[in-house]
């Protein structure tokens, strides 16, 4: 189980490489913001996946908790500072 | 200047969100000897719940919630109760933040009496965070003039 989990995290970590690619070079904002998101969706998989593998997840569940709560905060000011931009 | 818009996903998730937010935020200040946390962290938790409150429903509400001058006392406060604390503990003729002395005053064991002083410690931490991220967020974002300020 634990290889699998590993092999996981791994593969998980090289996606994550691909889409810093994104946020780096990609033409336009909302390419960046969607990428972004999507790199902290990772991480927080990958905190959960290094949790198990510590065996010690009720810790890490914790910190992927407010991984993902401040990503949606952040996501949020993305889109209203873009919405106010616009005015 | 941020502005309440009609947006009903945006403000129903918001609404249903940000109680959970400050509960989690409570959680991580009380749990903080067990799991990872503390009062900063807790404290930063707190702060994002009101950056979310007046990213979704405007300045205008948001200052009817938590105006900036409760802000601005809150921040005195919290380190007056991590100061305090500390300077309680020298009264008892202990060290600054010598938690351990206070079981005197407390009548309890020196063990209890240090986990109860990082408790309260933590919490004036949380405290001054709080309202030193959620009123750096509002200068920032109205650009450091209030409305009330230009009518004057």
């Amino acid at each position: 189980m634990n290889g699998f989990l590993l092999t996981v995290g791994l593969i998980l970590c090289f996606l994550v490489l691909l889409v810093l690619y994104r946020v780096v070079f990609g033409p336009g904002v909302f390419n960046r913001i969607a990428a972004i998101s999507a790199v902290g969706t990772k991480t927080l998989i990958i905190l959960l996946i290094m949790g198990y593998l510590y065996n010690r997840v009720e810790m890490f569940v914790d910190i992927s908790m407010v991984y993902a709560l401040l990503n949606f905060i952040g996501c949020i000011a993305a889109a209203k500072y873009l919405e106010m931009g616009k005015e | 200047m941020i502005f309440r818009k009609d947006d009903i996903i945006v403000n129903t998730i918001s609404r249903i969100l940000i109680p959970f937010i400050q509960l989690y935020a409570l959680y991580v200040i009380m749990h903080g000897h067990y799991s990872p946390g503390g009062g900063f962290q807790g404290g930063v938790i707190l702060g994002a719940s009101m950056v979310l409150l007046l990213l979704t429903r405007g300045y205008d509400e948001a200052k009817y919630k938590f105006p900036e001058q409760i802000a601005t006392l809150f921040s005195s406060v919290g380190v007056l109760i991590y100061a305090g604390i500390g300077l309680l503990c020298l009264f008892v003729l202990g060290n600054f933040l010598d938690y351990g002395k206070l079981a005197a005053l407390l009548n309890v064991t020196p063990s209890h009496a240090r986990s109860l002083g990082i408790l309260g410690v933590e919490i004036g931490v949380g405290f001054a965070v709080m309202s030193v991220m959620y009123s750096i967020f509002l200068d920032i974002s109205t650009g450091g003039v209030l409305p009330e300020d230009e009518e004057e």
